[in-house]
């Protein structure tokens, strides 16, 4: 079950440049099913399975396995870690939550309320004003147990909740991944490569190799991308909404995606029933940029699911949009066949 | 039970100021064999007595607040929540934060953060307002009507978890980690003789400025009261004389809220004792349940012990479990202490 494999997914660490257990998971899953499994430098993990027959052009379905996080930067005297972000974050959401490296949990602390000075009560810390507190209270027993650039994620718990909603940390990008295992656990229609890529959070790093060394002439980025669709956010900078289809888009801050595959999936949505919905605002990035200009040039589309709070310990989805996802990245593959 | 894992079972309670239920009625399962009655009053505060079986015995009252911060739904558009404060609650401690709506059954939700590029670079560094935030509860504008009346309380939801040592980070340990201390104290008493009558009482409503405590109080009119509240431990971004060191053991009120009488022997106590203690000199209002206590009625010689804590308010709450014992410890050797009912 894809949600089952979400589940599994968004609670594994793996932050840009730590992958490991995510690509440990992924390869297990797929070994049984897959006709080749390459891994290399940077952390990808690609991975070969025959279909009925050739696709009329080489295939690729990309989705990155790594998360947004934190980087430890410094020990203070008293025990506190200083951090980084790892990937693009909004300390809005930090304060306050908790983290996790390996086995040691800590929590992003804040002064009480109560002891904030009037004209700095509603004043957002600076990232380098914030610490995670571990419990220790002095510099020798945290640097037993943490070493400065340590990467660490959110932790956070997984709900279901409303109406088919879906709330975890790193819904961005594992539903892209756990698409792609679904589809490589199924009898595909061609040959298909896999990439799970690493590095996408901090410039589609993985991507670039990846896509360099598959050398696809189509690829479609299986993605999470921004939903802002709160009453108070007016028209298109709502962008996308989740629970409204799968979100196809025409371009990002990246990426003019390539017009006949863009209608190719829309009118694939349209003749399966598949709710869609395009981004209303030309926002965010994926490793679409990578992939279209790698080596002479890729032809590559993208589809997505609707995230809430995306980079947050608490995105939120639909999984009536993720199961959508599934099925148009399956019928795209198809459509390679005719 | 264990004070920890009392701790952590009272923490986990969802009690809002004003829907204090749940709390109230495991507190009353927990005293009813340590004391001879418990009852539930008015507004919400548990009472437990323990007679000490001497005639003419004085009558010492312990609080502990059971009440904690959270929100309350005040409109709904487009399917989420709009919602209010109740309490001092921090906005920055709000956005991509999982609630607990206390419909019946509960539901769950997520505040939503306000997405970058709609924000400014001055809105970005400002934390949003409470009114302007909404809560994401995965429903549709009607589903949502028909599911959450207005008015329904809701709590940030968070588990109680274990830093290092024997840290403990979670939520509403303000003021459930106090009564917990106090059942865990009674309990240590349970077969020694006293020579006092106790009242415990887990008092309702302290967050929106001791309700509870000003009706439990007059009706169960002791002739001492110690209110057992938590107080600022010392973090990075606050390290002044307001705040106290966490692991330094109870923190004893000193101040005119508070009877010196009173302070004194919690000191002299901890000192005869070895038990770690620090003072906490209050210039006016302790900002806890004392200040009500000590005018009840004709005035109540009253005290104050506060256990540490980081980040009060907020989901993640942290506390050192040693200074709950020392606390504990404090309050079972004071009650020993009252020879005669005499301070």
């Amino acid at each position: 079950m894809l949600i089952d494999t979400l589940k599994t997914l968004c609670a594994l660490p793996g932050a840009s440049g730590m992958e490991d257990a995510v690509r440990d998971f992924i390869i297990r899953e797929a070994r049984p099913h897959a006709d080749e499994i390459i891994t290399d430098s940077i952390g990808n993990l690609m991975v070969f399975k025959k279909g009925r027959k050739a696709p009329q052009k080489r295939l690729m379905l990309a989705a990155h396995m790594d998360e947004v996080g934190v980087i430890v930067t410094g020990i203070t005297d008293d025990g506190y870690l200083k951090f980084d972000f790892v990937g693009g974050v909004d300390r809005r959401v930090v304060i306050g939550q908790r983290v996790r490296f390996g086995g040691i949990l800590g929590v992003i602390g804040l002064r009480a309320v109560h002891l904030a000075s009037k004209e700095k009560e509603d004043e957002v810390p600076k990232t380098e004003d914030l610490y995670i507190d571990i419990g220790t209270s002095d510099r020798q027993s945290a640097e037993k147990i943490v070493s400065l650039g340590d990467i660490g994620t959110f932790d956070s718990g997984i709900l279901e909740f409303g109406d088919g909603f879906f709330k975890a940390k790193a819904i961005d990008d594992r539903v892209g991944c756990a698409v792609l295992l679904e589809l490589i656990e199924e009898d595909l229609a061609v040959d298909t490569w896999f990439a799970f890529t690493s590095q996408e959070e901090v410039g589609t790093r993985g991507g670039t190799v990846a896509a360099y060394r598959i050398e696809p002439e189509i690829a479609l980025i299986v993605e999470g991308t921004t939903a802002a669709d709160l009453p108070s956010v007016k028209g298109t900078n709502k962008i996308c909404s989740p629970g409204k289809g799968v979100v196809i888009p025409f371009m990002d801050k990246g990426t003019l995606y390539d017009r006949e595959l863009y209608a190719q999936l829309t009118s694939l949505a349209e003749k399966n029933g598949i709710p869609w919905q395009t981004k209303q605002l030309i926002a965010g990035g994926t490793d679409a940029a990578a992939v279209q200009r790698s080596r002479a040039g890729v032809r590559t589309a993208g589809i997505a699911a609707a995230i809430r709070n995306i980079h947050s310990p608490s995105c939120v989805g639909s999984i009536r949009d993720f199961e959508g996802l599934l099925r148009l990245a399956r019928l795209f593959i198809e459509a390679q066949g005719e | 039970m264990d004070l920890k894992e009392s701790i952590i079972e009272l923490a986990s309670i969802a009690g809002p100021s004003g829907s204090e239920g749940a709390v109230a009625r495991r507190v009353s399962e927990l005293l009813a064999p340590l004391v001879d009655e418990v009852r539930i009053d008015n507004l919400g505060n548990v009472i437990g007595y323990k007679s000490c079986g001497k005639k003419g015995a004085k009558r010492l009252l312990i609080d502990a607040h059971i009440d904690e911060v959270g929100l309350i739904v005040t409109g709904i558009e487009e399917g989420f929540l709009k919602f209010s404060t109740i309490g001092r609650v921090d906005p920055l401690m709000l956005p991509a934060r999982q609630v607990k709506v206390l419909t019946d059954p509960p539901i769950y939700g997520v505040i939503s953060s306000m997405p970058v590029h709609v924000l400014t670079p001055a809105e970005m560094n400002k934390a949003a307002k409470p009114e302007d935030m909404y809560i994401d509860i995965g429903f549709s504008q009607e589903e949502a009507v028909r599911i959450v009346p207005l008015g329904t309380p809701i709590v940030l939801d968070a588990r109680v978890e274990s830093l290092q040592g024997d840290v403990l980070t979670g939520r509403a340990f303000d003021d459930r980690a106090c009564m917990a201390i106090i059942i865990d104290a009674l309990s240590a008493l349970r077969d020694r003789e006293l020579e006092v009558d106790l009242i415990v009482m887990g008092s309702a409503q302290e967050e929106l400025g001791c309700r509870g405590a000003t009706v439990g109080t007059f009706s169960v009119a002791p002739d001492y009261a110690l209110a057992l509240d938590v107080t600022h431990a010392k973090t990075p971004d606050y390290k002044r004389e307001k705040a106290f060191n966490l692991g330094g053991g109870p923190a004893i009120g000193v101040g005119p809220n508070v009877s010196r009488k009173l302070s004194d022997r919690l000191i002299a106590i901890a000192k005869e004792k070895g038990i770690p203690y620090q003072i906490e000199p209050m210039g006016g209002n302790s900002g806890t349940n004392a200040w009500v206590m000590q005018t009840s009625r004709e005035g109540i010689a009253t005290g104050v012990v506060s256990l540490p804590l980081k980040y009060m308010h907020s989901p993640v709450e942290t506390m050192k479990l040693s200074d709950a014992e020392a606390v504990s410890r404090l309050l079972g050797e004071f009650v020993l202490s009252m020879k005669g009912g005499e301070l």
